[in-house]
């Protein structure tokens, strides 16, 4: 049974530029994902410390939830005739978000710890406040890329295995690129530039979704 | 001829396998423990009890103690440590970042018994360890606190009336986890709202790489003054800085104090000698980098050997 593809931006037309395109999309998106968990953890030991609850508590707890409500809302929107548009602003605004994190940290975790919260609900409350938006943002990619990837029922299984695997594996590679080498630099000019490049490949995607639907209309 | 050779290698063989292996000459394995940080290894040998992280040979002994004979220091750096007494002689209050075996702590109560002393570790299974082993007590003025060093601070400078510090001595390191957040200029200016105007910071550091460079410059940035301590059978070295109004006297009339102290004090170790390893012409790499909770790559520098 063939289905209506869901957005123009889709390899439509049996395009494999557009589906490298998209699988590309997510890619990016996997790799910011982990770069920002990782940078994550250096960014609260300052205000609540390295201890466990921290980083395996706090950081990652928070980092799997965004990415599940991600999925969630990324599935849900997958569907709708707009979800080039809605990806596009997506990974810009979550670009954003991530270029001013530098700026948020430090007014974010003094306000948390002032209250009277510690190492584990304080750096909970503060890891939620600060990455989930971006996180949550990112975690939509993925569903919406399987969607365009799948013409028929039973390419679905393939599409969503080559979408994880592959932005997985680019998760991996930003996990190591990022703990090995990045840490090296300032974690300011890494966010704001890792920002930049997530709010240009948003605009992109938002333009050329426009393109495409004035094309058709 | 082929024979001799292959005799040689049989013999040779059979004497690689006879060598201990590594922890061997710490005597036998008496305790061990997994913790939420690390995987923590007590070992005795005759009277001497020594604490381990680990048990790759490149990860330093965090303590080590003779329980006949209490006052002898059996690590360097324990002794070094001490150099902050020359500067504030009789505190009336000490923080200590890191308990590990507890010497340091043990030792500056043994000859302080009036003296506050606040001491905090961050792995809780540490301090059973440090008092069935090797001879540490908790008692009214001296407290350990389980909690990460900065998490201390903050708290305490969230209180109305944060403490004033006489002495503080930085000692939070495990050998392969470095904290770097325990090491920034950030860091440091809380550490310096906690320490009275007469009273010195003195933190243990291994002076064979970049990151001693770098530390120093943080030091020097944050204090403004900074002295080095370096050892002399060890890689440590102790960083020092103070409030205020402390005075950085001459190498000599800080021997001259070192000399005076002790008739009053009676050490049983010798703090002319820790006095004497000051080092007052070294100067810190002019490129080093002032570590920031920014920016501090601190694993990186590590592995970087010093330039001289």
């Amino acid at each position: 049974m063939e289905t209506q593809r869901p957005d123009s931006i889709a390899p439509a037309y049996g395009s494999r530029v557009r589906t490298a395109a998209a699988i590309a999309v997510a890619c990016v998106c996997g790799w910011f994902t982990m770069e920002l968990e990782i940078l994550g953890v250096r960014m609260l030991a300052p205000y609540f410390g390295s201890a466990v609850y921290v980083v395996t508590g706090s950081v990652i707890g928070t980092f799997l939830l965004s990415l599940a409500a991600g999925y969630l809302l990324g599935g849900w929107l997958s569907g709708g005739s707009s979800s080039g548009f809605l990806l596009g602003l997506f990974i810009a605004s979550a670009g954003a978000w991530t270029g001013v994190l530098p700026f948020l940290t430090g007014p974010v975790c003094d306000w948390i710890f002032e209250r009277g919260l510690d190492e584990k609900w304080g750096s909970l409350l503060a890891a939620l406040a600060l990455f989930a938006v971006p996180t949550v943002l990112l975690g939509t990619v993925s569903p919406t890329v399987v969607r365009w990837l799948t013409c028929r029922a039973e390419e679905a299984g393939f599409s969503a295995g080559l979408v994880l695997a592959l932005s997985t594996a680019a998760s991996f590679a930003g996990c190591v690129v990022t703990a090995f080498y990045l840490i090296l630099y300032s974690m300011r000019l890494t966010l704001t530039v890792s920002g930049v490049i997530l709010a240009v490949l948003g605009l992109c995607i938002l333009s050329v979704s426009f393109l495409q639907r004035s094309k058709h209309a | 001829m082929l024979k001799t050779r292959w005799v040689c290698v049989m013999l040779m063989l059979a004497a690689v396998q006879s060598v201990p292996a590594a922890p061997a000459e710490w005597g036998q394995l008496i305790a061990r423990r997994e913790s939420l940080y690390n995987t923590i290894f007590v070992y005795q040998q005759g009277s001497v009890v020594t604490l381990r992280f680990g048990r790759r040979a490149a990860v330093p002994i965090q303590s080590q103690v003779d329980l006949n004979n209490l006052r002898e220091h059996q690590l360097e750096y324990t002794e070094l440590a001490f150099c902050g007494l020359l500067y504030v002689p009789e505190p009336n209050s000490i923080l200590v970042l890191g308990l590990g075996g507890g010497v340091i702590p043990r030792e500056l109560r043994y000859y302080y018994p009036e003296a506050v002393i606040d001491v905090v570790e961050i792995d809780e299974a540490i301090l059973p360890l440090a008092k069935q082993y090797f001879a540490f007590a908790e008692d009214e003025k001296m407290k350990v606190f389980i909690d990460d060093g900065r998490m201390f601070i903050k708290k305490q400078l969230r209180g109305p009336r944060p403490p004033q510090y006489d002495l503080i001595i930085l000692d939070a390191f495990n050998g392969d986890y470095i904290p770097f957040h325990l090491m920034t200029r950030e860091f440091l200016e809380e550490v310096r709202r906690v320490l009275s105007p007469r009273g010195v910071v003195a933190a243990n550091v291994f002076f064979d790489n970049q990151l001693f460079d770098a530390e120093w410059a943080t030091f020097l940035a944050v204090f403004g003054r900074c002295e080095v301590f370096l050892g002399r059978f060890s890689g440590n070295a102790i960083l020092l800085s103070g409030g205020s109004q402390v005075q950085m006297p001459s190498a000599e009339e800080l021997l001259e104090r070192a000399r005076q102290l002790p008739e009053q004090r009676k050490f049983a170790f010798s703090l002319p000698a820790v006095a004497q390893c000051i080092m007052p012409d070294l100067k810190p790499d002019s490129q080093a980098l002032v570590l920031t909770d920014d920016r501090a790559p601190v694993d990186w520098l590590r592995q970087q050997r010093r330039g001289d």
